[in-house]
């Protein structure tokens, strides 16, 4: 591994240069997590600096603080060698840091030059759209951002409308451009238009942060690398210093304690040779077109659980909501018990057996006003001793409850009080329960251990492990290697919406999950291939 | 910094509510006796008549129940609406329509009364559902939201009215203004002048809490109204659903004006839904989504609206009324987001200096 570069001005540059921006031991902590402490951080004038980590390793909370919308508990942030502290986001726009979200933050119904002028306190008071328009497209010319100032933003591609984005921040004055993700909505045209420009950023010895998870990408924009791993900074590389298989081990390589969950219990199922699922080549498009599952190809089988690894956003709640029936595919075919079925309709798919842990369980899975018996009604509400004759046994519902509660252990004072009063953790338990109940032939688990303590989440993997010993196809999909390794019987990695690589887990290597993650095509992890 | 005393929590228990509720109207009476006092009418006096020619009464008791027959259609109407999330604003057209609906029909069938009954109040319910058919199907497909879509058909249909008690079916007969005839038939009288559709209202209402709380369609409404991605979750036909809250809500509110029509007024007259379906929306959201709630809410507003005329009488303008209205409504209101506070145990301050 190479050393961490020391924090002296990069060559080339004039003696006494102080960096865009410093940050010196900037810790920030919410109730119960540590989401950065001690991280220092150089980024130079005329330097595009990739930031790489897994979810949850503190990019984001680090760039909150850098743009004033948190303030850190201990640390300092220097800009040009002077102190500061942001009090609100407005004051980091005034000092010229500027970031650009992920999720757009533009108005839709406005056009390209009303959002340009939108809160800007250089807009002219009485501005008439055409000098709005004006004035917008001077600004276009003048960074090399070509936008149609008359266009209504909802009539923008999502590359266009980063374009809006991005000259929002530079016509504030920006020096510093934080992106989130940039190339995530992009087409390969629109990811080497975005390079080009902030190329031309840079020249103009301007400095950018690009957070990213694509190393690839990494390894082709940037100058140097800063990795986080749970909260703290690894280390700042020279990206010329750097190969993709170094970041990946770097960014996941904490250590991985594994434990091997896959021994079946006597008498356990075997692994059915016939799958229960297949998706062939199954894609989805969401509604700007932007193609969110690519050609993916699955098999599922009972008996066995398919993990499924990845960085959050790359295509998991498409599969997860395909594989349940809650989303419709743009084309290719799924097959459920040697039919097809094509109609998104989650009712023939919880019938036909299929549980689902989602994601978001309070917005998708849970009435949060209504309460714990009601919810707990939600998948047999239909069936007897519940429903009979179309009426609805609120006894039943009852009894349902109570055992469910029971098997999830967890104690509840009253089933009649709002499912949201419980803890985060105590709902995903109720749901999990719930789910199993009718997941006869398939349980989809999307992250069904997040947000949950130690002892939870080995009684939640226990659960997954038990379905499978009774004959379930069990799909498991997180973000925490160490479970997936440890309970799956194989695991496919994703992204940006395609199933790079379906891997046995026994033999798995963490550094080629890590590449895969990464974008990085299997044939170049063969060995042979270029490393 | 201050500590924080107060928390606001999500749910709020029915005990705290009423019990605020109570407060409220009780400080809004008083603020009400202390204005009229300083506009020299004597609190006292007003408040013993208006309890004398309410509640104290047969007659007040008649004229109760029968401000309260469509309320409690029309509050039915908004709540079952609201249920699924949707807010119903067209019960006042949806009124008018089932009110024209069973009038056409007393005006152009002629039968016994057990025959005609019946056929106007099939009538006035289809009258109710055809005006909101064009809400319900541009909400369930095209996602038009339906505040705006069924609030603009109530003026359509009060224009439609004023038409038809003018035009067509203008009284020929004795000539009054803006009506039509006396209708043949008329729903029988129960006790004094309060007539059968008030027992039938309140049945209805009943009817409905135990729809909502013990039907499978009333658990698919409900989880609906909660959450609808949670519903498509569970496989509930969100959208067959929303046709048949907001039809059914529409023949509520259809079926509050052929009562009104053929128990109370017994002529098609303009003007005659007095705000009755916008009071539903009052009468709603007083019983906080609960169908049994209704009914005391109902009352409620009953009181006031005829405390309010027995107050014209005594020389005070009908704005007068409206503010009392809107200040009671407006306390109750505060009352309700109050009960959501609860005082929170804080450690106490080491220096009471900040």
């Amino acid at each position: 591994m190479n050393n961490p570069v020391s924090p002296a001005a990069p060559s080339g540059m004039a003696p006494g240069t102080p960096p865009v921006l410093q940050l010196r031991g900037i810790g920030k902590f919410f109730p119960g997590v540590i989401a950065n402490k001690d991280v220092d951080l150089d980024v130079w004038p005329g330097e595009i600096h990739a930031l790489l980590g897994e979810n949850g390793a503190g990019k984001s909370t680090l760039m909150n603080v850098v743009t004033g919308i948190y303030q850190p508990e201990e640390g300092e942030i220097i800009l040009d060698g002077y102190g500061q502290t942001f009090a609100s986001p407005q004051d980091a726009i005034r000092a010229g840091i500027g970031m650009v979200h992920q999720h757009f933050k533009l108005v839709q119904a406005f056009t390209v030059a009303e959002n340009i002028h939108l809160g800007w306190d250089e807009a002219p008071r009485l501005a008439s759209p055409a000098v709005m328009e004006a004035r917008t497209r001077e600004i276009s010319e003048r960074f090399g951002f070509p936008v149609d100032p008359a266009a209504r933003v909802a009539d923008l591609s999502a590359g266009e409308q980063q374009r809006v984005e991005i000259l929002r921040v530079l016509a504030r004055r920006a020096r510093l451009l934080i992106m989130d993700e940039p190339t995530a909505v992009l087409t390969p045209e629109e990811t080497g238009e975005l390079f080009r420009a902030l190329r031309a950023f840079r020249a103009q010895g301007n400095a950018v942060i690009i957070i990213s998870h694509k190393l690839d990408e990494v390894m082709e924009i940037s100058d140097r690398v800063s990795i986080l791993r749970g909260g703290r900074k690894v280390g700042t590389f020279r990206t010329a210093d750097c190969n993709p298989s170094m970041l990946a081990a770097t960014m996941v390589g904490r250590d991985i304690v594994r434990r091997n969950m896959r021994a079946r219990a006597e008498g356990a199922a075997p692994i059915a040779p016939q799958p229960i699922m297949q998706l062939r080549h199954v894609s989805v498009r969401d509604d700007r077109g932007v193609e969110t599952l690519r050609d993916v190809s699955l098999d599922l089988h009972g008996g066995e659980i398919l993990g499924i690894a990845g960085v959050a956003g790359n295509g998991q709640r498409e599969l997860t909501h395909v594989l349940t029936g809650l989303m419709a595919r743009t084309s290719g075919e799924i097959v459920l018990d040697g039919s097809v079925v094509n109609r998104a309709d989650p009712a023939l798919f919880a019938h036909a057996g299929v549980g689902h842990i989602p994601e978001d369980r309070l917005r998708s899975a849970l009435a949060p006003s209504l309460s714990i018996t009601t919810n707990m009604a939600l998948r047999e509400y239909a069936q007897p001793p519940i429903g009979r004759h179309g009426l609805y046994d609120a006894g039943a519902a009852g009894v349902l409850a109570h055992d469910i509660a029971e098997l999830a252990q967890v104690s509840i004072p009253d089933f009649g009080m709002p499912i949201r009063n419980l803890s985060g953790g105590n709902q995903q338990r109720l749901v999990a329960r719930r789910e199993i109940r009718i997941a006869n032939r398939v349980l989809v688990a999307a992250y069904p251990a997040r947000g949950l303590d130690i002892g939870a989440i080995a009684t939640m993997l226990g659960y997954l492990t038990d379905l499978r010993d009774q004959g379930v196809a069990v799909v498991f999909i997180s973000e925490d290697l160490e479970d997936l390794l440890n309970v799956s019987d194989r695991i496919g990695v994703m992204f940006h919406g395609r199933m790079m690589d379906v891997i046995d887990a026994e033999n798995a290597d963490i550094a080629t999950i890590g590449m895969l993650m990464g974008g990085r095509e299997p044939a170049s992890l063969q060995p042979g291939g270029p490393q | 910094m201050a500590t924080r005393a107060f928390q606001r929590l999500p749910t709020a228990p029915a005990g705290r509510i009423l019990a605020l509720r109570l407060v409220a109207i009780a400080l809004s009476l008083c603020i009400i006796a202390g204005v009229l006092a300083l506009s020299g009418h004597s609190p006292v006096m007003l408040a013993e008549l208006i309890l004398r020619s309410t509640l104290g009464s047969r007659f007040g008791l008649e004229d109760l129940m029968l401000f309260m027959c469509p309320l409690l259609l029309t509050g039915a109407a908004v709540t079952v609406c609201g249920t699924i999330g949707l807010w119903n604003i067209g019960a006042e057209g949806q009124f008018y329509a089932g009110a024209i609906a069973a009038t056409g029909v007393a005006l152009g069938l002629h039968g016994p009364v057990l025959v005609m009954l019946p056929l106007m109040t099939i009538a006035g319910i289809l009258g109710g559902m055809a005006w909101i058919t064009v809400p319900t199907l541009a909400r369930a497909y095209a996602g038009v939201n339906e505040i705006i879509t069924t609030l603009l058909l109530n003026f359509i249909a009060s224009l439609l009215t004023y038409y038809l008690t003018t035009g067509p079916w203008r009284d020929r007969i004795s000539g009054a203004q803006v009506s039509t005839q006396r209708l043949s038939v008329s729903i029988p009288e129960m006790w004094g002048i309060v007539h059968w559709g008030f027992p039938v209202a309140i049945m209805i209402v009943v009817g409905l809490a135990l729809i909502l709380s013990r039907t499978r369609w009333g658990y698919e409404i409900c989880i609906g109204g909660a959450n609808p991605e949670a519903a498509r979750y569970a496989g509930i036909p969100v959208r067959l659903r929303i046709i048949s809250v907001m039809l059914l809500s529409g023949g509520l509110a259809g079926l509050a004006g052929m009562f009104e029509v053929a128990g109370t007024v017994h002529r098609l007259q303009g003007g005659m839904a007095n705000n009755f379906g916008y009071l539903g929306i009052v009468v709603a959201v007083l019983a906080r989504g609960s169908c049994l709630n209704v009914i005391p809410a109902a009352l409620l507003m009953a009181l006031i609206l005829d405390s309010g005329i027995v107050m014209q009488t005594q020389q005070l303008s009908a704005s007068v009324i409206l503010a009392i209205t809107g200040l009671i409504l407006f306390m109750i209101a505060i009352g309700d987001e109050l009960a959501h506070y609860r005082p929170v145990a804080t450690t106490p301050a080491k220096g009471k200096a900040s």
